[in-house]
């Protein structure tokens, strides 16, 4: 017996309101996955790819004295990220294509590297929410407190839009930072005060329903490799899908073959090919299509409802699966 | 249903409904009809306040995995609205009140059953709730950890104010803790009544053991008109329609003739013959009769001497 052991000793303290409980429930989902060495190497890992948007935007605030570099970054404007009008205006009114140059860097970031950081971590992480207090049966130790499964929800969900906040929100808002400082003078926030507001708006569209689509896989299974299998075959198989279909039927075409050679994006419009016809198939596309709307930068013709649509749908499908599981698991 | 302060023991066969009484008093399934009250708050209507004042210990083995069992206190303590050092101090003190030593830092995983038992105990004391639910609190536990967990019990009861309740099969532990007992049978209250009150025989009787012959003694006893049983195993003596009043007049007979008593106790109902008829009786109307202590005539007949010879 310790030697302060004084025995039980009534409490009859304040106690914390009971709104804040879902955070307890997201620091302790957040305090497990830390532990993971693995986890803490990913998050410092994942802020790497910030450094291309960081040069691009370093590179287009310096070419406002350098003619040279100026002519280098239209160049790359108007063939590999397919926006000559774009490139025209930077040489025309560098000053007026600052919003939407840091709009295509932040975009490109949020599109490329770290949306595939977003489905490696989500895959890894999130079948070790609700998978693992299935299989362990802690659900029954949380709910023998004031909680209620959509705060368990919410809890568990925090800690991925924790992480992925931290990976995804924060460097871009950092890079939107830098820009400023980098650029001549801070009237520049004038004309770019919303940049930050659509990194929030992007990071939303793409937080919310890629985490209830992880927590809903989770909370199938209590064998969370199961959960982790769905959740990586639903982004490759969609991928795979959405190319298939859409671009199967042109590439055998002579059109296609006759532009072997050729520099710059391809014109699929003018090639009769729909890229939003199979849109739907792909989270990946899906998410593009909305955040590039986000962002003012939407090039392809279709509406982007659809698509918002569809991520709604798979938000609310997901969130009843997940508290039909809980509530189930409760009545046994 | 009343279930009065102290320790009263929630029993019944498998399938009773004992699980799901206590889970609907926390209100974690969905309850379709009936009211009630629990430590003055509506129910079911206020099932989330309820929980907070309720420490719930469940019956399956379950933990948060990955965390140490004072991070898994702790995390309890928080959801409880404890914040802070406070609720790291109180998990500290609560393990201390378990038993625990060194192995709080160890993850729970790592845990035995029994100290994944007492883990779960401290986390429903954690936030020091005016009522404890405890579903099976001893199962896996060794005989030494069972006593010091039903000693624990008592304590909480007798010493802090706690209302408890014992839900388990284990009858030796209801005996030992309990000072009520209700019984549940195909999701109705059967029995519902003090431990005293059920233990104690319709018809007073006392039992009493003697070394040597007892004819004298049992001729004597009948001379006043008494009626004495002979159990031909132990040959313990059952005097019918004596009371606790009547023990001088025993002692005095007893030396008239010369017989040395060993042994004089009243006789107890056995807690297993009131389980196991409350569990395979019905109503005469085919319904399960409920509660009421004069509708226990035939078990209140059989005592613990019955019981041992059977």
């Amino acid at each position: 017996m310790p030697v302060h052991d004084l025995g039980y000793r009534p409490w009859n303290q304040r106690r914390a309101a009971r709104w804040v409980r879902p955070l307890v429930v997201a620091r302790g989902g957040m305090a497990l996955v830390y532990k993971r060495r693995w986890l803490r190497f990913m998050l410092m890992a994942g802020w790497l790819p910030v450094l291309l948007p960081a040069m691009g935007i370093f590179a287009f605030e310096s070419s406002a004295t350098d003619p040279e570099l100026q002519r280098v970054i239209v160049g790359i404007v108007s063939r590999p990220m397919g926006q000559p009008e774009l490139g025209q205006l930077i040489l025309d009114d560098p000053a007026a294509a600052r919003h939407d140059v840091w709009s295509s860097l932040i975009l490109a970031f949020f599109r490329y590297p770290q949306l595939f950081a977003m489905v490696a971590l989500i895959g890894l992480i999130a079948p070790l929410m609700v998978s693992y207090d299935l299989r362990t049966k802690a659900y029954l130790m949380y709910f023998s407190r004031p909680l209620t499964p959509t705060e368990y929800i919410v809890g568990k969900s925090a800690v991925i839009w924790a992480l992925l906040g931290l990976i995804i929100t924060a460097p871009a808002l950092l890079l939107y930072v830098v820009g400023v400082l980098l650029s001549s003078d801070f009237s520049v926030i004038g004309h770019t005060w919303d940049i930050p507001l659509r990194v929030v708006g992007a990071s939303f569209v793409l937080l919310v329903p890629t985490t209830a689509l992880a927590i809903g896989y989770s909370s199938l299974t209590s064998e969370s490799r199961y959960a982790t299998f769905a959740w990586f075959a639903t982004w490759v198989m969609g991928f795979v899908a959405y190319n298939l279909l859409t671009f199967s039927s042109v590439a055998m075409t002579q059109q296609r073959r006759g532009r072997r050679g050729r520099r710059g994006p391809t014109d699929w419009e003018a090639l009769g090919v729909d890229l939003d016809q199979w849109r739907w198939l792909s989270p990946y596309h899906t998410l593009g299509k909305v955040e590039a709307w986000v962002f003012g930068l939407d090039a392809t013709p279709a509406s982007v409802i659809p698509s918002m649509l569809i991520l709604a749908t798979i938000t609310i499908v997901a969130f009843v699966v997940v508290r039909r599981r809980i509530i189930a698991r409760l009545s046994v | 249903m009343q279930i009065p302060h102290g320790v009263t023991g929630l029993l019944g066969p498998n399938g009773s409904g004992k699980s799901t009484l206590i889970k609907a008093l926390l209100g974690l399934v969905t309850t379709h009809s009936g009211h009630g009250q629990v430590l003055e708050h509506r129910w079911p209507e206020s099932c989330r306040v309820i929980r907070d004042l309720i420490g719930y210990l469940p019956e399956d083995d379950c933990y948060l995995a990955g965390l140490e069992g004072i991070e898994s206190i702790t995390l309890m303590a928080e959801l409880s609205g404890l914040q802070g050092r406070e609720a790291l101090r109180r998990s500290h003190e609560l393990l201390d009140f378990c038993g625990f030593g060194e192995e709080r830092y160890r993850p729970v995983e790592s845990y035995s059953t029994g100290m994944r038992q007492k883990l779960k105990f401290a986390q429903a004391l954690v936030h020091d709730p005016p009522l404890l639910i405890l579903d099976e609190p001893t199962t896996g536990l060794d005989p030494d950890q069972r006593l010091a967990t039903l000693r624990r019990i008592g304590n909480l009861a007798k010493q802090h104010g706690k209302s408890i309740i014992l839900s388990t099969h284990i009858l030796p532990d209801v005996r030992t803790v309990c000072d009520h007992v209700v019984i549940l049978v195909g999701g109705e209250v059967r029995v519902a009544d003090s431990l005293e009150s059920l233990s104690r025989p319709i018809e007073p009787t006392t039992h009493v053991s003697v070394a040597g012959a007892s004819g004298d003694f049992q001729a004597r006893i009948r001379s006043e008109g008494l009626d004495v049983n002979v159990n031909p195993y132990s040959g313990q003596l059952a005097i019918r329609g004596t009371d606790e009043s009547m023990t001088s007049r025993l002692w005095a007979w007893a030396a008239e003739t010369g017989t040395a008593i060993t042994d004089l106790a009243p006789a107890l109902n056995s807690l297993e013959q009131i389980f196991m008829h409350a569990a395979g009786q019905t109503g005469r109307d085919g319904t399960n009769d409920v509660g009421s202590p004069n509708d226990w005539t035939p078990m209140r007949q059989t005592t613990e001497s019955d019981h041992a010879r059977s």
